[in-house]
């Protein structure tokens, strides 16, 4: 293993690392923790998004619906996968965590509950995945996750247009139609903008930056979101609570509601009046949402059911 | 103007792969006659899960054509699509994706 010093100069000078050998304890430390959280996000979207492609409008739909299940799935073992490489047991992980420690973001602790909200969350929300992924595709220090991400991105593009086509159509449709993706848009636009973490004033130090296993800011990266999400959404016709400004010369993208704001889960909507602290924010986070357990049971409880029976037919 | 409507659908990609529907080798056929244009193709699965983007895609595309007032697509499955369809260019592109065909 490289000297610490030594290690520090190959991150900076732009070098992949390829194995555990060459990896600081922090550096692996600090590389499970973004895998865990990459990981987990991807698990998570299996079961929220299959509740929703359920009630896909026709069988086209769903077989879309059930492919980006598919994918997303993939994506999961991808992530969990090289976190078995590096030494942790992917089967715990996975079936023996409890809901509370999984860490994936609280927007997909929300149900979605019908098809516009999952075709939202395609865009929204894959959009978000994508930037983060993309980011982390270009610049991770990891060598061996920075070439997995390679399909991972053509297939994220495939969600992506699956969740615009949608909601351009359900725009265009007119009526309760649109009425009912604004709703959504209403509650998932602002879960989306918070997705990105703590804004940078707040977040002083990131060893993720500096260990080159992401190489935007939160804040860079939220711009990104709202750079696609805002010019598309208004395009379509849906109403979004953000606005571009020039500064600078800059395209800067500002929110029109105090960031970050009280928001009621169970009821899916947001008191714009009602600023909040990052603390509270924080503490919702921890506390979870109100379909975390049910999420993770979705995929836990038959795992270990079926691991019972056959256990006993075994003895 | 049938070399113009093959050269326009190559200019449509799949949306799950990087490579056009040409040669992907999903067109059987292209028919244009007064500005109606009729089109056999298929897909790599039954189950093909961008099958309904596909159809917009090229419908759009055509659209997009001067003289082209109309489109039809007849969804086949007669001869059944195998990799033996694909181009030489659509192989090498699939292959730089890492994909091999």
């Amino acid at each position: 293993m490289a000297t610490a010093a030594e290690f520090d100069q190959m991150i900076k000078s732009g070098e992949l690392i390829e194995s555990r050998r060459e990896m600081t304890p922090e550096y692996l430390r600090e590389l499970k923790h973004t895998l865990i959280v990459s990981g987990d996000t991807e698990l998570i979207s299996a079961p929220a998004y299959y509740l929703a492609a359920k009630r896909a409008p026709s069988i086209n739909a769903f077989m879309t619906g059930i492919a980006i299940i598919q994918d997303e799935l993939a994506h999961a073992h991808i992530a969990y996968h090289i976190l078995e490489e590096l030494g942790e047991d992917q089967e715990k992980l996975i079936f023996s965590r409890d809901p509370k420690s999984f860490r994936y973001p609280y927007a997909f602790d929300v149900p979605l509950d019908s098809w516009t909200e999952l075709v939202v969350a395609n865009g929204m929300y894959d959009q978000a995945g994508f930037c983060l992924l993309g980011d982390i595709h270009e610049k991770c220090s990891y060598g061996p996750w920075k070439r997995g991400l390679n399909k991972v991105m053509a297939e994220e593009n495939f969600h992506l247009r699956n969740g615009r086509t949608w909601m351009k159509r359900i725009s265009a449709a007119g009526g309760s139609a649109t009425d009912e993706l604004q709703r959504a848009v209403d509650w998932m636009f602002p879960l989306s903008v918070e997705w990105f973490g703590l804004p940078d004033d707040l977040k002083m130090h990131s060893t993720q930056l500096e260990y080159r296993l992401k190489g935007l800011t939160n804040d860079q990266l939220r711009q990104w979101w709202l750079s696609t999400v805002v010019p598309y959404c208004e395009q379509i016709g849906i109403k979004v609570p953000a606005h571009k400004e020039t500064r600078d010369g800059k395209d800067v993208w500002e929110l029109d509601y105090p960031f970050p704001c009280e928001f009621d889960a169970e009821e899916k909507r947001w008191d714009f009046k009602q600023p909040i602290t990052w603390d509270d924010v924080l503490v919702r986070w921890r506390n979870r949402g109100p379909r975390n357990a049910e999420m993770v049971a979705m995929f836990q409880e038959e795992f270990h059911k079926f691991r019972k029976t056959h256990h006993n037919g075994e003895s | 103007m049938s070399r113009r409507l093959w050269a326009a659908l190559s200019e449509v990609q799949d949306p799950e792969m990087p490579i056009n529907l040409v040669d992907l080798g999903v067109i059987y056929a292209i028919d244009e006659h007064d500005g109606v244009v009729e089109i056999d193709l298929t897909f790599t699965a039954m189950g093909c899960p961008a099958s309904d983007f596909i159809l917009e895609d090229v419908r759009e595309r055509l659209l997009r054509e001067e003289g082209v007032r109309e489109v039809r697509v007849k969804v086949v499955w007669d001869p059944p699509w195998t990799t033996a369809r694909m181009t030489q260019a659509g192989r090498d592109a699939l292959e730089a994706w890492g994909l091999a065909v």
